[in-house]
């Protein structure tokens, strides 16, 4: 196990800089989720740290030592790849043994860790099919396998789960964080999926634009999000933003473009009519008969365990989610009250948190 | 016989279906296996003419007779006289030939698929331009150049030449092959342990096999086959199976029922070759893109 270092790491191809000075430090077994839209440069900066890119600019440390130049080979990692890539020629055990016969193990050794990984994760009556005779989920296994067999410094995931089923997403995200909590290998694992990052990570990195536009844990990502984007992306559904003007005249209040008055607790000092975005999560609008923004509904979407009310706000769509079930229908007048306690507000120009 | 207005009755419902559509089925089966057979024969004609022939007495060798009684005497002469060193000088040409282009082909063709450089389309169409231009316009150098290196008339200097020839086939099909191979197996190889060579060696040319197999092929009739650069580069010591063969349309005359024998022998390695790999042939030639 080691600490990872990414010090103002960029990337660029040619004359395209797609990473633009990156830095984040990942402690000795932590798990950590680097995670951001598509192009937002979150596996190459991944691919940096296997050694499967070169580093145009800054340092990458594994355990302390400076691997910018080292060969994937020599910075004792393990990667789990997106589309697994099993080696087809070889088996279950052959695919898992093979870093162990091309470090000189012992074939009796590598029988021994084999089956233990194969133990672990459920492969054992697999060891002798070829990756080909075996299903999605199974050849995500024995991707896994293969790296836990090594019992390398860091472990990388690269979006290993974005080609499974939903249901067995679900199964083997926990599985891949109870494998965390049982081997305590630092882990740097790249998706595009918020939920799997809220729900696998100790700390997230949200990338955007190759650059990082926030680094916590989950909750504090989700609770107090530092920008615009970061409260945008992190969240489903995601959070509401309306645009106005913060007015303070006996009370903070925030006024909707479409005219709405909204409370807030409080408001920062000297903000007396500066434009801003107002941010509120879904569930922390109620749906009521007065006060709040009015609206009206255009689709009701209930899931069973919660109701998700769409609603359009002077042009605008603005959702709504109940844990109660909601009794409207599309076409119907409402009015959506926000909590004054869970409100967001962000600079309407730099986009930053501003409360 | 099946008419298009039956199987349009048939599909309306106008016709018995239990009785309509078997026999249809069955006379439309009958049909096709009639007609390949048909082309089958058409295509071995020449062949299987040639197989008989050898097989024939001396004196029967261009009798109408279908039967016959089969002898060996044809192949027999010929192993008595020079034909079997030739038959050797070929298998050795073939084999070292198309061995030395995969020896350099293959890896010149895996660095031109997976290492981004500067110029590297270019690199790869001149090596493919040296394939455009006809053999008979080297043939006046190659002759010259063979003379003072000591080339001529040795299994060396045949081999040389048509690895010449093959190595352009064999860095333009290989290309395609190893492109068709995701490269995250080859980072995969890289991050469990091995260099970049090693990765190649256990992971991608395994994988490459079947298109390895129908470029080995590919190489080794061209080398077989070859007349021309046999003709003019050898005299005694490296004479390959073609050239022999002609050395049987003497000035007395024409021993056809060697000729017909030393065909017949100089058509099995090809045959024995393709039948080997037929599968991975027909696989390696239709790999490319089917891989995810």
């Amino acid at each position: 196990m080691a600490a990872v270092a990414i010090r103002q790491i960029r990337k660029s191809y040619g004359t395209t800089p797609v990473i633009h000075g990156v830095s984040v430090s990942i402690e000795d077994g932590e798990f950590v989720t680097l995670v951001g839209p598509s192009g937002c440069g979150k596996s190459t900066l991944l691919r940096m740290i296997a050694g499967l890119e070169d580093v145009t600019g800054g340092e990458i440390r594994i355990g302390g030592r400076i691997v910018n130049t080292v060969p994937p080979k020599d910075r004792d990692i393990a990667m789990v790849f997106q589309n697994y890539a099993l080696y087809p020629h070889m088996s279950v055990a052959e695919n898992m043994g093979f870093s162990l016969k091309l470090n000189g193990i012992p074939k009796s050794e590598i029988a021994v860790r084999v089956e233990r990984a194969a133990g672990i994760l459920g492969l054992s009556p697999l060891l002798g099919r070829l990756p080909r005779q075996l299903s999605g989920g199974q050849r995500q296994r024995v991707a896994m396998g293969r790296a836990i067999v090594r019992d390398p410094q860091v472990f990388l995931f690269d979006e290993p789960l974005s080609n499974l089923d939903a249901k067995l997403r679900v199964q083997m995200r926990t599985e891949i964080r109870q494998l965390h909590q049982r081997l305590g290998t630092t882990t740097v694992y790249v998706t595009h999926d918020q939920i799997e990052a809220m729900t696998m990570a100790d700390r997230i990195v949200v990338l955007h634009d190759g650059k990082v536009e926030q680094v916590g844990a989950p909750l504090e990502l989700y609770d107090r999000p530092a920008n615009l984007f970061v409260a945008g992306f992190i969240g489903s559904p995601a959070m509401n933003f309306l645009k106005g003007w913060i007015t303070v005249d006996g009370g903070a209040f925030f006024v909707t473009e479409s005219g709405a008055t909204l409370p807030l607790h409080s408001a920062p000092a000297g903000s007396d009519g500066r434009p801003a975005v107002y941010g509120i999560r879904p569930e922390h609008l109620s749906i009521g008969d007065a006060g709040g923004i009015a609206a009206e509904v255009s689709v009701v979407e209930p899931t069973g365990s919660e109701t998700q009310v769409f609603a359009h706000v002077g042009g605008q769509e603005v959702v709504a989610v109940s844990r109660e079930r909601v009794g409207v229908v599309p076409g119907q007048s409402i009015h959506l009250v926000p909590d004054p306690g869970a409100v967001h507000l962000f600079d309407a120009e730099t986009g930053g948190r501003v409360n | 016989m099946t008419d298009i207005t039956d199987i349009i009755r048939f599909r309306s419902g106008n016709a018995p279906l239990a009785l309509r559509w078997p026999t249809q089925r069955f006379l439309v089966r009958v049909g096709l296996h009639v007609l390949v057979a048909v082309l089958a024969l058409m295509v071995l004609l020449p062949f299987l003419w040639l197989v008989q022939m050898s097989l024939r007495p001396e004196d029967e060798i261009f009798s109408d007779a279908v039967l016959f009684t089969p002898t060996l005497e044809n192949y027999r002469a010929l192993w008595q006289g020079n034909f079997a060193g030739s038959f050797l000088n070929s298998l050795a040409v073939s084999s070292l030939s198309t061995g030395l282009s995969l020896l350099l082909g293959v890896p010149a063709a895996y660095v031109l698929t997976r290492w981004r450089f500067k110029g590297r389309a270019r690199v790869a169409l001149w090596i493919l331009t040296t394939r455009m231009a006809p053999p008979i316009a080297f043939t006046i150098p190659f002759f010259l150049a063979y003379r003072v290196l000591g080339l001529q008339d040795t299994v060396w200097g045949l081999a040389l030449i048509y690895m010449t020839f093959n190595l352009s086939i064999v860095i333009w099909f290989m290309q395609t092959f190893f492109a068709a191979i995701p490269e995250s197996l080859e980072e995969a190889a890289w991050i469990d342990g091995c260099g970049v060579w090693r990765a190649f060696w256990l992971v991608t040319l395994p994988l490459a096999a079947p298109g390895l197999a129908a470029t080995a092929v590919f190489c080794f009739i061209f080398s077989w086959s070859d007349f021309f650069y046999a003709l003019i580069l050898t005299r005694t010591n490296a004479m390959t199976a073609p050239v022999a063969i002609v050395n049987f349309l003497q000035y007395e005359g024409w021993e056809w029922g060697k000729i017909a024998a030393s065909g017949t022998l100089v058509m099995l390695p090809v045959l024995i070759f393709t039948l080997l790999v037929r599968k991975y042939f027909v696989h390696g030639l239709t790999a490319g893109g089917l891989k995810d």
